[in-house]
């Protein structure tokens, strides 16, 4: 007996030939079958899946006490205890689903996401260097997407109704102080950075995160490239410049310089121009970033830009003939900031940094000499702990520290402002499920130099329907302190302030994008100021309050077709914005000359493989500005001619490692015409005699030869993006 | 005397057990990768893919079946039809065993290349858009694929199919893709002459390789 136990023993599973069946459907909570469900027996080699019908048979010769799981892509694992005696077991589990990264609902309102990341989004990287009015400016690039408008003789963002510098941007999470090029007025300025630093960006047009803060109407924040792939150098060779990039990349840490020149005098003694230069613009930049992995998960960045820049030029006065007044601008700018994130044990992750911004104009008008000098440190370091796959708390601190002065040099006068805020800020995501999200933040700050504390609260949710589309609702308060050169005239300046309200439909489809927006904006506290002269530029201001007030509101849609024709993408936008408010030195509510009514673009891409060419087209109109003419009654009581804009580009990939990329704006010649600029005494027949404010040139055009040298001959510049 | 007697048997009955496993394990291996040679639609690879998943917690010393479970959900993505919700999520899943098996076996020319395989899939998911991004990263991912193991025929003959897409793009000839391919099925050869009765190592990518010869390079 024993023996036949020692054998039965040693050949337990030849001993037993009992055979247990399991069998079953596997369903999910709304009752739907899964297929491809694996289901066995821990710990053993036992085991199937489920079909198509979602019904499985699992048949096993094991016995006794078993755990029985059932796992599949996109629903929690369950486990049950099983005995197994030969006889046959009926089991149907419903699966709950897992929240999902990749599908599950994504808060979509006031917000534009271009990444390479797998989720929708509006944008690829590379869809943004590529469109042709933009002429390789980031922000020539948002300007065809919905809520901007275009405002040809100024070249920064304007989201919405709202004026530029209701716009914030960041660099890797960390706010950079003037962004776009120092110019003289009506001369179109463009960001400082170049689009291949970047790998993505999220531009919000309202109702965005208690993360970002001190702009009344937008955020755009653009992450930088993390890892390049290979060693490499860039040459561009451009009609208006030119520059060097070398990359160094290893396995861990990575390096890129770069230095650039450009001046226009020998392309402006080639093309015609409106303007009258005494000295074409002119500048050179030198960019130095690096990064590097910090333990397995983290990384650590640093970058630092430095550059100078100036330009001469004659502006002509409407009461004369002559060459007007000379005005000169310098530049010299630093942006540098370093920057980490790093991965914790449970779930927490930790992100922030420290920026500098130092910005130094220097304006000869006429026989003034005037130097401005503006200069911000940001600091910030956030938490984020996941307490569970549905429910996150995103917790930080922020420091602010503006330092701004301005000297009159020929008369020895000065005047400066420091001010520091401290900011608090935290949100909440919960998901309910992949389809329901929520999330409130609020975000706290305190301005020394205001003396002011204040609070504003976020709110968003959003529901994704069955087809994929989903709806999005967010609202929230947004706080901003006034323009520097404001603010050192009236230290005690409150924060201005906008409450936002987003109703927001998106769907990405089959290589179809539809997004459709509407939107209330409602403006608080705005600055209003009286002025000893308003034409030909507004001069000597005084009795500086805050009742300024207005709103905006109205819709846009956004379409997206990468599917239909072949080779072909294109997109179009319409915004519709209804603005009025009461600031500056209007004393009533006007439409403000930056916030057309009707805004409206197409942009076209096309590839065509047997030219090794890809063409662009983008078209862009609106309704016209409004402006104010003194020889009418009322405030801000004309508008110009429409706006029309047709540019043309084409880029050929001459090479794998060769690009030559030929652009062309306002291809048709329009005389578009952005406002006028008055005399400030009427002439002999008492009329205020007026000049329109038009582009430098009709057309610009632009040459580009990009050349990569590298190991792997079919790199090139578009690589890293 | 009775000590060392129950350690013998102890040792003995270790042994026993873990050659029961191993024999298990072969046997479990060889059946699912008789399963992959005749599942023909994603349903039958995802399938396959649990087959191997389920080795694979059984044996978490081993590379193969966390290798296999991506290389089968990797096909699955190729052959599944739909756009990108559709496929993403297979090459979601085989990034996770592949990522799991490279743990495993750090370094391995196989496991590289199989990464490169499935940076491959995510690729022509969508190329118009990620084709900049993904091609050069899967380029890379075959290289270091090569350069680990010159012998690899699968990381060669995938380097020659980047290569050939590259030419083809820029309208250059086939030379340098096909001078690959050769390689390729030269080591596919002798691999095919070197291959034992019950091998678990990978062979796959000989048709892909012989595909590519006929098409382009006669």
């Amino acid at each position: 007996m024993k023996i036949i136990l020692a054998i039965c023993f040693i050949f337990l599973v030849n001993c037993s030939l009992a055979q247990t069946t399991i069998q079953g459907v596997v369903k999910d909570q709304k009752g739907e079958t899964i297929p491809g469900v694996n289901i066995f027996l821990k710990g053993t080699f036992e085991g199937t899946s489920s079909e198509i019908d979602g019904t499985y048979i699992l048949e096993t010769k094991e016995e006794g006490d078993f755990t029985l799981v059932f796992q599949s892509m996109g629903f929690k694992s369950q486990e049950f205890e099983v005995v197994l005696n030969g006889s046959l077991h009926t089991l149907n589990p419903v699966l709950k689903e897992a929240i999902n990264e990749m599908t599950a609902v994504t808060i979509s309102a006031g917000a534009m996401e271009a990444s390479d990341e797998k989720r929708a989004v509006v944008l690829r990287p590379i869809d943004i260097v590529t469109v042709p009015s933009a002429m390789g400016d980031i922000i020539g690039a948002f300007q065809t997407l919905p809520g901007t408008a275009n405002v040809g003789n100024d070249g920064r963002l304007f989201v919405r109704g709202g004026d530029a510098t209701e716009t914030a941007i960041f660099i890797d999470g960390l706010k950079v102080g003037n962004a776009f090029g120092t110019t003289a007025s009506n001369v179109p300025t463009r960001t400082r950075f170049n689009p291949n630093l970047f790998k993505g960006s999220f531009f919000s047009t309202g109702g965005y995160s208690a993360e970002y803060g001190q702009a009344l109407s937008s955020a755009l924040a653009l992450n930088t490239v993390d890892f390049p792939v290979r060693n490499q150098g860039d040459i561009s060779i451009m009609s208006v410049g030119g520059g060097y990039t070398q990359t160094l990349a290893g396995e861990k840490n990575s390096l890129t310089a770069s230095a650039n020149y450009f001046d226009l005098s020998p392309y402006q003694a080639l093309v015609k121009q409106n303007f009258d230069w005494e000295r074409a613009p002119y500048g050179w930049d030198a960019e130095v970033s690096g990064r590097k992995k910090w333990g397995k998960k983290g990384v650590v960045k640093a970058f630092v830009h430095t550059e100078a820049n100036g330009m001469k030029i004659w502006q002509p006065l409407p009461d004369s003939d002559e060459r007007g007044q000379l005005v000169g601008v310098q530049n010299q700018y630093t942006f540098a900031q370093t920057s980490f994130r790093q991965l914790g044990e449970n779930d927490w992750s930790y992100y922030g940094g420290i920026s500098y911004s130092n910005n130094v104009d220097k304006f000869d008008i006429a026989q003034m000499e005037l130097r401005n000098q503006n200069q911000l440190v940001h600091s910030k370091l956030a938490a984020i702990k996941g307490f569970s796959e549905k429910f996150s708390v995103k917790t930080g601190f922020e420091s602010y520290l503006f330092n701004y002065e301005e000297a009159l040099i020929s008369e020895d006068l000065k005047r400066d402002f420091r001010d520091h805020h401290t900011i608090l800020f935290s949100e909440a995501d919960y998901y309910f499920n992949n389809r329901l999200v929520f999330r409130g933040g609020i975000r706290a700050g305190h301005s020394s130099l205001a003396g002011q504390s204040w609070l504003d609260p976020r709110i968003s949710l959003a529901y994704k329907f069955d087809n994929n589309g989903q709806l999005s609702l967010a609202a929230g308060q947004f706080s901003q302190m006034p323009v520097e050169q404001l603010r050192v005239l009236e230290q005690s300046t409150q924060n201005t302030r906008a409450d936002h309200v987003i109703l927001n439909y998106f769907l990405v489809k089959n290589g179809r994008t539809i997004r459709a927006e509407a939107f209330y904006k409602d403006y608080k506290n705005l600055i209003t100021y009286e002025v000893a002269q308003l034409f030909p530029m507004p001069l000597g201001f005084d009795n500086i309050q805050q009742n300024g007030e207005g709103y905006a509101r109205g819709m846009d849609v956004f379409y997206r077709d990468q599917k239909s024709f072949k080779n072909t993408d294109f997109w179009v936008t319409y915004s519709f914005v209804d603005s009025r408010r009461k600031f500056a030195h209007f004393t009533e509510m006007v439409q403000p000359g930056f916030a057309p009514r009707h805004n409206g673009s197409i942009v076209i891409k096309h590839f065509i493989s047997s030219l090794k060419s890809q063409l662009g087209v983008s078209v862009s109109a609106n309704d016209g500005y409004t402006y104010e003419n003194p020889n009418l009654p009322g405030q801000m009581n004309s508008k110009t001619k429409n706006f029309q804009d047709l540019s043309l580009s084409w880029s050929y990939l001459a090479k794998p490692n060769l690009i030559i990329h030929l652009a062309c704006s306002n291809v048709l010649g329009r005389d578009n015409i952005f406002g006028y600029q008055y005399a400030n005494e009427p002439n002999e027949k008492g009329v205020y005699e007026g000049n329109p404010i038009r582009l430098q040139a009709p057309r610009f055009l632009f040459l580009g030869i990009f050349l990569t040298l590298s190991k792997d001959k079919n790199a090139n510049n578009l690589n890293n993006l | 005397m009775k000590k060392y007697s129950l350690a013998i048997i102890v040792m003995m009955l270790f042994s026993l057990i873990t050659k029961a496993s191993n024999e298990a394990y072969e046997k479990a291996m060889l059946k699912e990768l008789q399963n992959m040679k005749s599942a023909a639609s994603p349903e039958d690879l995802q399938k396959v893919a649990n087959g191997f998943a389920r080795i694979a917690q059984m044996m978490p010393e081993e590379w193969l079946p966390d290798y296999y479970a991506a290389l089968a959900l990797a096909n699955a993505g190729f052959r599944s039809e739909g756009g990108a919700h559709v496929k993403d999520p297979f090459f979601d899943q085989a990034k996770k065993h592949v990522d799991k098996a490279a743990k495993i076996s750090p370094n391995n020319s196989e496991v590289v290349a199989l990464q490169g395989f499935i940076t491959m899939g995510e690729l022509a998911v969508d190329p118009a858009s990620r084709g900049q991004h993904l091609s050069g990263l899967a380029m890379q991912t075959f290289g270091k694929a090569v350069d680990l193991n010159r012998q690899n025929p699968r990381a060669i003959m995938m380097l020659g199919q980047m290569e050939l897409g590259m030419a083809q793009f820029f309208g250059q000839g086939p030379e340098k893709a096909c001078g690959l391919v050769d390689a390729s099925l030269a080591l596919f050869a002798k691999e095919g002459a070197e291959a034992k009765e019950g091998n678990l190592n990978p062979t796959w990518g000989k048709a892909m390789a012989e595909e590519m010869k006929k098409n382009t390079c006669k």
